[in-house]
This record gives C-alpha cells, structure tokens and sequence, in this order.
C-alpha cells in the first residue's frame, strides 16, 4: 500500500521531468545542439511565475504568461548565442561550450539578480488530499497540486502532439527533424522553424518550472540538476519520440519517490543517471528511441 | 650504365639544391622535439627555462630578508599546476579522441579519495598510494568505457556528468568516507626523511616541484606519444570512426586506452591534492569542477599541450583576481562565474579552436 502511494506522489514530479525533457528532445532532434541552457530556461520560468503570482495575478493566467516569457528568452538564446555559430558551421563542439558557457552566465546573473535565497510561491491552488480508494482501512490519496500538474502536463503534451501531427509547421518540424537541409531546398524557412522549435521548448520549460515553484521552493541553482535530468529522461526515452519523454519521466519521478522512502534519500538524485546508464548499456537508443544511421 | 649514373648524379644534385623552404623528404620523418613552445623555443629550453624560474620562485624568499613572493601567490601556482595536470590528463578524451567528458572530477576524486583512505585506515606510504589510487581510477574508467564504446557525442557527456553525479552522491553518503565534510587531517608526506611541508619558505615548494616534474613529463609524454602509432591512432579515431575502421584500426582498444590513461592521469592529480590540502571532502567531485576542466582544455586549445597548461593557469588565475576585485569593491556576489560564462561564450565566437588550438580542430 505504501508503495503505491509512493509511486502515486512520484507521478507528478515525473510529469515535471517529462516536460523538460521535452523541451530537450525537439531542440536536439531539430537544431541538432545539446541545449544545455535548458534548466536556465525552465529556472528563469519559475521566477517569471513567482513574481507574477505574488503580484496577485491568478494561477493559469500566470502559467500562460511565463510560457510566453520562457519561450522569449529561450529565442533570445538561441538569436545571441547559437544563430552565429550556426551561421559559421561550427556547431559541434562550439555549440555545446557556447551552451555550457550561456547557462554559467544565466544561472550566475540570476543568482546576483534574485539572491540565491529559496523562495516560495504564494498558495495558488487549494491544497487538499482527494482520496482514490480505500483498501483495508488505508486510504491511497493524491495531493490536489499534484493532481493539477500532472493534468497540466498531459494536456500541455496532447496539446504539443496536435500541433506536430496536425500543423503544417509542426509536420516541417517533424521533417526538418529527419533532415533540415532537404526540407530548405523543399522552401521551407528553417530560420523560422528553429525559432518555433527554441519557442515551444522554452515555453515547456517554463510550464515545467512554474509546476514544480507550486510543491517545492525556488532558488537560482535549481536549473542545472533538473535540467540534466530532463536530458537523460530524453535520452532514456529515447531522443525525438515525445510518448518515450513521458514514459522516461514518470519512471524516473516514480523511481525517485521510492528510493527516496524505500532506500535512502541521499541516493535520491543519482537514482536517475544510474537507471539511464543502465538503459543505454542495453539499448543505446533509449526506451522508444530510433536508431540514427550513421551516413559513411 | 652512363646514363643511369648521369641521372643518379642529376637526382643527387636536384636533391642537394633543393630551395629551404621546399619540403624534403626529411621533414615527414618522425620529428625529434621540434614542436616550436615558448617563441619558438625547442621543448628542452623550455624546460630548463621554466625549472630555472620555478627555483628562482620556490627559493628567492630563503636568501632575501624580506619576503618577496607571498604564499598566497605559491598557492595559486600550485593549484594551476594540478589542474594542468588534469588538463592535460583530460585531454587524451576531449583532445585525442575527441569526446566531450563532464565527468573527469570523478577521477580526480577517485585519486584523493583513494589515497586518503589507504593513508589514513591503511597506513600505507603516500607514495605508494598514488599508483594504486591510480589503478584503481583506471578500473573504475570501465564502466564509462563500456558506455563510450556504445554512445558518443552528446549522449557520452550526459553518461560522463551522470558518472560524476554517482560518485559524488556515494562520497556524500558513505560514513566511513567522511559524509559530505569529508575525511580530515591526512599527514603530509615525506621524501628523502623530510616532510614536504618543510621544504622551503612556506611549505608549498616541495609541491611546486613535484607537480611541475609531472606537468613536464606528462608533456614530453604527450608530445612523444602524438607522433607514435597510437597517436595516430587516436587522430583517425577522432577525424573518422568508421574510415578508421576500414584501415584496420582497433578502435575499440585505442578508446579503452584513451579513457584508461586518463583517468590515470587526473587520479595522480587528485592524490597531490589531498596531500596538499592535507583533506578531502566531496567538493572536488562536483560538477562545475568537471566542466572547469572542461574548458581549461577547450579554452587553451584541444591537444595543445601548451594550450592545456596554459588554460589550466588562465582559467585559475583570473577567479582569484576577480574575488580580489570583489573584495575590494564590496559585491555581494561573485562576479567570477558570470564572467566565466561570457568568456566561454566569446571565445567560442571569435576562436572556436581555443586560444592554442589548431585552426582545423574548430
């Protein structure tokens, strides 16, 4: 029974995680670079709630809003910070430093901007334990914010699923995924498409960030382990596939929550790499992943 | 007969009026230490060049009465020297293979743990903890291996932060390594009956020297093993996997080397840290000192072997002056790391290829 409750309360931690992992996976799968300025991204998006929520603003218009905030730094990201490289083709390794390089700068700016004090979000959903069933007299229950994330995260995703299967930007997405170079010579913008992609990635960041300054406080540091466990929740997932993001997601906020009350809570964080470590020493290609054919 | 003696004659001539700065023949055998360092200086200057200023810095305070260099100073040249070591241990991943590694802190932590432990539960001479903390790093290098061998490129570096994270995760949690405050108080070492703590003005001279004998070796080492047939193997690997294997390169074995040497390398680094320091806490396994390594070697230039000394000092110096500037202005914050951002950021636009690097590594 407790087990259950436990992997019930990991679910919307995993849900958290899926976003971000998201997030990820559309701009490694389009742009090609590992944007490791993501927890950034999903940190600055929790700040951006914060400050709108205790300025009186309600819960979902202040979700919306630092959407729209996480998508417009994460395009200004990519216009100061990886648009030049790209323009010289070096992305490879130039790319990636730039990236670490971006997040140090972000991470740090905030840190002196905000104070690295943990802060707290005012109490914008109703708190509340809605019991699911009872067997032999214990009752499994979830937590009303947990119950608002994780139907937020789901629609978020069925959102972001209609809009790549049923759009055509969202079907050049999709190719542009295979193959960026072919889908130009097709007459398709790519500059425009990068730039939906940098936008949809840090709006889910954002979303991600606001969800989790509801159960837990806010600090500037929180960016950068969430932010590498949304990476390898991707790429436990398997890179690019949007239904492996969310099944990698909810194993790791489930495997989480019991290590942390069934083995230790210090092991709690590492739990996630050594699951991925151990996923991509059978499957290098991640749970749903495709393989990518490397081109002699 | 005549003839053939006749064009002999003109070939040996051709040969012999061969403008000098038409390549020869000559000049694609293996070159003998004529990779150009320090304006031009041959490797072997170099050395002596730097021993002599080295000596000049360790023992000018012994004859002066007053004190002209202050420790503070020797410290902070005995950190650029470890984390050149490091540097240059990273390189052999991030250099010669060409893989980005966030995880070689682990390594690092793996040498100052494990001499630490063996010093301090063991007994056992601080020498010989070097090179079985060493092994031990290189075992521990396996199951980043196995993982290296599958994956690359982005998926390699996650892996290796992971890694890192693990590690650090099981320092913080066992008690018997001390928790998260680390293990205290390990003696310093001894060399020819004295203590190195006792060699010099301040204490830190000893380490001075030693840590500036590795640096040198590592890079004689390095430039020697860049010309050998691993070295070239390692190129091939890097320039081209697959074409490397069509040649009938084991690339398996010269990845599994790579990895190996260098987690050897950083190990020897961690353990002259933990005698330095005289403790070890799980600070050093931390992830912002993987990717400080990180970029000394991409910063200073990928396989430069100048380059990683040189990013090593850069990369350590400029923080003290900017916690110096800090104190002195009264910032609340530090400014360092969001310096150390823009500089990573700049230089990746202005010289992909590091400050040292080769203009066709970008």
């Amino acid at each position: 029974m407790d087990f259950v409750q436990q992997v019930i309360n990991g679910l919307a931690q995993g849900g958290i995680y899926s976003l971000i992992a998201i997030g990820w996976t559309t701009v490694f799968g389009i742009v090609g670079v590992m944007n490791w300025t993501h927890g950034e991204v999903y940190m600055l998006g929790a700040f951006a709630g914060y400050f709108l929520c205790t300025m009186g603003m309600p819960f979902i218009p202040a979700l919306l809003l630092s959407m729209l905030i996480g998508s417009g730094i994460a395009i200004a990201i990519d216009e100061f910070g990886y648009k030049p490289l790209r323009k010289k083709r070096k992305m490879a390794v130039a790319g990636f430093i730039t990236a670490l390089g971006l997040s140090t700068f972000l991470r740090y700016g905030a840190n002196a901007a905000f104070t690295p004090n943990p802060r707290a979000y005012p109490d914008v959903i109703d708190y509340q334990l809605i019991p699911i069933l009872t067997v032999d007299g214990k009752t499994l229950t979830i937590s009303s914010i947990h119950l608002t994330i994780l139907a937020g995260t789901m629609l978020l995703m069925v959102l972001l699923e209609l809009f790549i299967r049923r759009t055509i930007t969202g079907k050049a997405m999709l190719a542009a995924s295979q193959d960026m170079q072919t889908l130009g010579l097709m007459g398709a913008n790519s500059e425009v498409l990068i730039k939906v992609t940098f936008a949809i990635s840090g709006a889910l960041g954002a979303a991600a960030g606001v969800f989790v300054g509801t159960i837990y406080a806010i600090n500037p540091m929180m960016g950068e382990l969430a932010g590498l466990k949304g990476w390898a929740v991707a790429i436990l997932g398997g890179i690019g596939s949007i239904t492996g993001s969310l099944i990698g997601g909810l194993i790791l906020g489930v495997a989480e929550n019991l290590t942390a009350g069934f083995i230790s809570t210090g092991y709690k964080d590492a739990i996630g790499f050594i699951i991925m470590i151990a996923v991509l020493l059978i499957k290098p290609t991640g749970l749903l992943g495709f393989k990518f054919d490397e081109k002699v | 007969m005549k003839n053939d003696s006749a064009a002999s004659e003109v070939l040996t001539a051709g040969i012999e009026n061969v403008p000098a700065d038409v390549p020869t023949k000559k000049k694609f055998a293996l070159p003998k230490g004529n990779s150009k360092w320090f304006f031009g200086t041959s490797g072997k200057t170099t050395f002596i060049g730097a021993a002599i200023v080295l000596l000049v810095i360790c023992f000018l305070d012994s004859f002066t009465p007053v004190k002209v260099i202050p420790a503070y100073a020797k410290h902070i040249l005995v950190s650029c020297l470890i984390y050149a070591i490091l540097a240059l241990g990273l390189n052999f991943v991030s250099g010669y293979i060409g893989q980005t590694s966030l995880g070689h802190a682990a390594f690092f932590g793996i040498g100052a743990y494990g001499t630490a432990v063996l010093m301090k539960y063991a007994g056992i001479d601080f020498w010989l903890t070097i090179p079985i903390a060493a092994c031990i790093a290189a075992l521990a290098a396996l199951p980043l291996v196995a993982s290296a061998l599958r994956v690359k490129g982005s998926f390699l570096v996650v892996i290796t932060y992971g890694f890192g994270e693990v590690l650090r995760y099981v320092a913080i949690n066992t008690d018997s390594l001390g928790g998260s405050s680390g293990i205290p108080g390990i003696k310093a070492p001894t060399i020819f009956g004295m203590k190195m703590s006792k060699i010099g003005p301040t204490g830190k001279e000893g380490y001075l020297i030693l840590c500036f004998l590795i640096v040198a070796l590592l890079a004689f080492f390095m430039n020697r093993i860049e010309k050998s047939r691993t070295g070239y193997a390692f190129a091939a690997i890097r320039e081209d996997e697959i074409a490397a294997v069509a040649m009938g390169i084991h690339t398996k074995y010269y990845k599994i080397l790579a990895f190996v040497i260098s987690a050897f390398i950083c190990s020897i680094a961690g353990s002259i840290q933990v005698a330095y320091s005289s403790f070890v806490s799980p600070e050093l396994l931390t992830s912002t000192q993987s990717i400080l390594i990180l970029t000394m070697v991409i910063v200073g230039g990928r396989r430069s072997i100048k380059g990683a000394i040189l990013g090593a000092g850069l990369m350590t110096i400029l923080p003290e002056i900017l916690h110096s500037i800090k104190d002195a202005i009264g910032l609340p914050f530090d400014p360092w790391y969001i310096l150390y951002g823009l500089i990573l950021v700049i230089v990746m636009r202005v010289r992909p290829q590091g400050f040292w690097g080769n203009a066709s590594d970008a």
